[in-house]
């Protein structure tokens, strides 16, 4: 007993509590539970993504719920591998980055599942723009996005209708300016960023999301 | 020694335009620099300055409240979020007889006041941890809120009424260190050095300017001989007004059994390669200065004060959803234990960060969400290292801080703890520029802290272990630390003031947003409770009329 006390005393306080539950196994474990660790669960999402997904720009988190499973999917793995949020400017990138680095497959696909039980609510519209001049541009959008901006799955084209506007806009910068999309395993991102060279400045952007604005969901 | 040093600022202020003007290309010589100071002003700048005071923010009492008891009457009351201003409100309106519900997100109340312990979880999303420290009541980190002002009246109170025992924290150390890598080859200086020298070299211009201007200033004999005495203390000038060094930073040897030696002048010109130097003489003023204070055994003792009396009304881990404020009341959402629960409530007090409300459901009106999505969140970072022995006491260091222009910027030495085995340090501390350490992984923002510390103690990297980063952007139910409302360096525009205003003013007299963010003073805890009385104090009126 002696002997028991010495160590105890040797032990921190985690470590103690482990060696308690295990000297007591038989007994309930609930006289221990001041010192169990905190749960953990990859299920963080709605702290940035606002309530149900809806997005927040106060912490410009874009809208997750209604976002296609497969899209968010590869997003999540290009965010894991670090083909997204690599560049130092891109802000949003480099916090969402070792989040899902730390998913598992498995978690991810609690994700996706968790993310399809959200309600889809219309987006709020911020954006002020051309409509009529963004138009003519979304045609060219179009041929892998669709006509109603309702995304493509056979492409890898995800729907753009119904993100919140002012995210649309971060990402047609970042893909720009070579913030996203500027790895070589990230076909996808590479093609939006050769497809921004369209956009000719803030206003272009301005006007094409204000069109996909008019498009609904 | 304030007026002395706010009338040095000015001066300097005036010194620097006329610099730009007239000097700047070529290089200045001690003589033309005395002549400077004569030009700019000398005396009359001096004088001027006394009414330019106003350095600590308006002391006075404790705020008294004179608040309602509902007696027979009902009102209930959600409080989201348990921060510091959301439990005063708790405690305030639970002696009144309000029923409160609040709805904590996380695991523990507190928000930004978080001491760190053996075991406790830091959750960074990206970055969990667990603190591994030696398990002794000494071995803690407070990781966010750490100084208590002794002007901090309302807090104080609280602190005195709520039985929280206090100690003295140590900010202001002069055996601490400067280190700079452009200031004498990236050597540490003592903060004493660097001090007695510089103020050295800068009484002694005053004093030379003094004695060319003095008749031509409206003093009388006597208050010039007095200014001229006070400039000399300052400096410590000998002779003819010149700084020969000084015993102030102590002595090279001796100084007890045999006479002192005194320690070599560090040259003016070296002195100023230091971006460092403006902090030398005025770093500890205002919420800063001394006398400091900290709560005995962790800051979070301030939060378990107020759970004695309040904790029964906590709900944790509920995190809000949605609020929607009508014109009689309040409803909340929040989802807890995979549900989502309605709580409905007569007045809402919200010290959710602004940044995160605007994520929730709610039927705010526009100019209220504009206001919240105007203001930006502070990155504030700090990190902290358990030290295998209390190397800083063998080099006369008790508390206090060291200054680095490295980009872990502090060293805070633990005020309490003195002599033990063991102890911990803060190991770096950058309140505007947090996202530079922020954006690394943990392993590269360990190994920063060391090389920055290096520069400081020989042997830093072996005498240091089992870190800990608090990267407040990025903190669980948080992300961010104190609220930025203004943008400009000018001060607050018109339109910041009248934002400010739309969110301190409660929706439909039901729904308050409180917390430091509702105050000019973030980042403080004094004005997490300012907040929040102002708001009680607005409650109390309409209840008032409400029941009359």
């Amino acid at each position: 007993m002696k002997y028991l006390t010495l160590l105890v005393y040797k032990m921190n306080k985690r470590k103690l509590s482990v060696a308690i539950l295990i000297f007591f196994s038989g007994l309930t474990p609930l006289l221990f539970g001041a010192e169990e660790i905190e749960p953990y669960n990859d299920r963080y999402c709605t702290t940035c993504h606002g309530t149900d997904g809806r997005g927040n720009f106060g912490v410009q988190a874009p809208r997750l719920a209604g976002m296609e499973a497969w899209y968010l999917k590869r997003q999540l793995e290009n965010f894991r591998e670090g083909i997204r949020g690599y560049h130092p400017e891109d802000i949003e990138g480099l916090a969402m980055q070792p989040m899902a680095e730390k998913l598992t497959n498995e978690s991810i696909l609690d994700i996706l599942e968790w993310v399809e039980s959200w309600e889809y609510f219309p987006a709020e519209v911020t954006i002020e723009g051309d409509a009529a001049a963004g138009e003519l541009i979304y045609s060219q959008c179009a041929t892998c996005h669709g006509a109603e901006a309702e995304g493509n799955e056979a492409l890898g084209a995800p729907a753009l209708s119904g993100q919140n506007d002012w995210y649309l806009i971060t990402q047609l910068k970042n893909f720009k300016q070579g913030l996203r999309g500027g790895e070589s395993t990230d076909p996808f991102g590479q093609q939006m960023m050769v497809m921004t060279q369209i956009l000719a400045d803030e206003n272009a952007m301005d006007n094409v999301v204000s069109y996909i604005n008019t498009l609904g969901r | 020694m304030i007026i002395l040093e706010r009338s040095l600022e000015i001066a300097s202020n005036m010194l620097i335009a006329s610099f730009r003007e007239k000097l700047m290309p070529k290089l200045v010589t001690r003589r033309e620099f005395l002549n400077l100071l004569g030009s700019a002003g000398g005396t009359s700048a001096t004088l001027k300055a006394g009414s330019a005071l106003g350095l600590l923010p308006a002391a006075s009492i404790a705020n008294s409240l004179d608040l309602l008891a509902l007696g027979p009457n009902k009102k209930k009351v959600a409080i989201l979020g348990g921060g510091l201003s959301g439990l005063t409100v708790a405690y305030e309106l639970g002696k009144l007889g309000y029923e409160c519900t609040i709805l904590e997100a996380s695991h523990r109340c507190g928000g930004r006041i978080f001491t760190v312990r053996n075991g406790d979880l830091i959750d960074e999303i990206g970055n969990r941890q667990y603190c591994d420290f030696d398990d002794d009541p000494h071995m803690y980190f407070n990781g966010g809120a750490a100084r208590i002002p002794s002007f901090h009246n309302n807090l104080l109170s609280y602190c005195k009424e709520l039985g929280i025992e206090l100690e003295v924290f140590v900010g202001e150390n002069n055996n601490a260190y400067f280190q700079d890598d452009a200031l004498l080859g990236g050597k540490r200086v003592r903060v004493n050095d660097y001090k007695t020298n510089i103020r050295g070299f800068m009484g002694e211009m005053l004093a030379k300017s003094m004695s060319e201007q003095e008749m031509d200033e409206p003093l009388t004999e006597r208050e010039a001989e007095n200014l001229l005495s006070i400039i000399r203390s300052f400096g410590d000038l000998g002779e003819s007004d010149l700084y020969t060094g000084s015993s102030r930073n102590g002595y090279k040897s001796g100084g007890y059994i045999s006479h002192g030696v005194q320690k070599d002048m560090i040259a003016f010109r070296d002195l100023l390669q230091s971006e460092l130097g403006r902090r030398a003489l005025t770093a500890y003023e205002g919420d800063q200065g001394p006398c400091l204070l900290q709560a005995k055994g962790g800051m979070d003792n301030i939060t378990n004060g107020f759970l004695r009396k309040v904790e029964d009304r906590v709900k944790y881990r509920a995190m809000v959803s949605s609020i929607n404020v009508s014109n009689d009341g309040v409803e909340v959402t929040y989802d807890q234990d995979g549900a989502r629960h309605l709580l409905q409530a007569d007045y809402c007090f919200s010290c959710i960060p602004t940044h995160l409300i605007t994520g929730l459901d709610h039927n705010f009106p526009s100019d209220y969400v504009k206001a919240m999505k105007y203001v930006r969140r502070g990155d504030a970072y700090k990190a902290a290292f358990q030290a295998k022995e209390r190397f800083w006491e063998r080099e006369n260091i008790y508390g206090g801080i060291t200054k680095m222009a490295g980009r872990s910027a502090d060293i805070w030495y633990p005020s309490h703890g003195i002599h033990q085995n063991k102890g911990v340090i803060l190991a770096a501390y950058n309140f505007r520029g947090g996202s530079y350490h922020t954006n690394m992984s943990q392993q590269e923002r360990i190994e920063s802290h060391i090389k920055d510390g290096e520069k400081i103690h020989p042997n830093y990297r072996d005498l240091v272990e089992k870190p800990v980063t608090i990267a407040w952007h990025r903190i669980n139910h948080m992300l961010g630390c104190a609220a930025r409302w203004n943008r400009n360096f000018g001060g607050w525009t018109q339109e910041e003031e009248f934002m400010f205003d739309t969110l301190q003013t409660p929706l439909n007299g039901r729904h308050y947003v409180i917390g430091d963010q509702i105050s000019v003073n973030v980042a403080w805890m004094e004005s997490a409770i300012r907040s929040a009385h102002w708001a009680l104090e607005d409650l109390d009126k309409r209840v008032r009329s409400e029941l009359a």
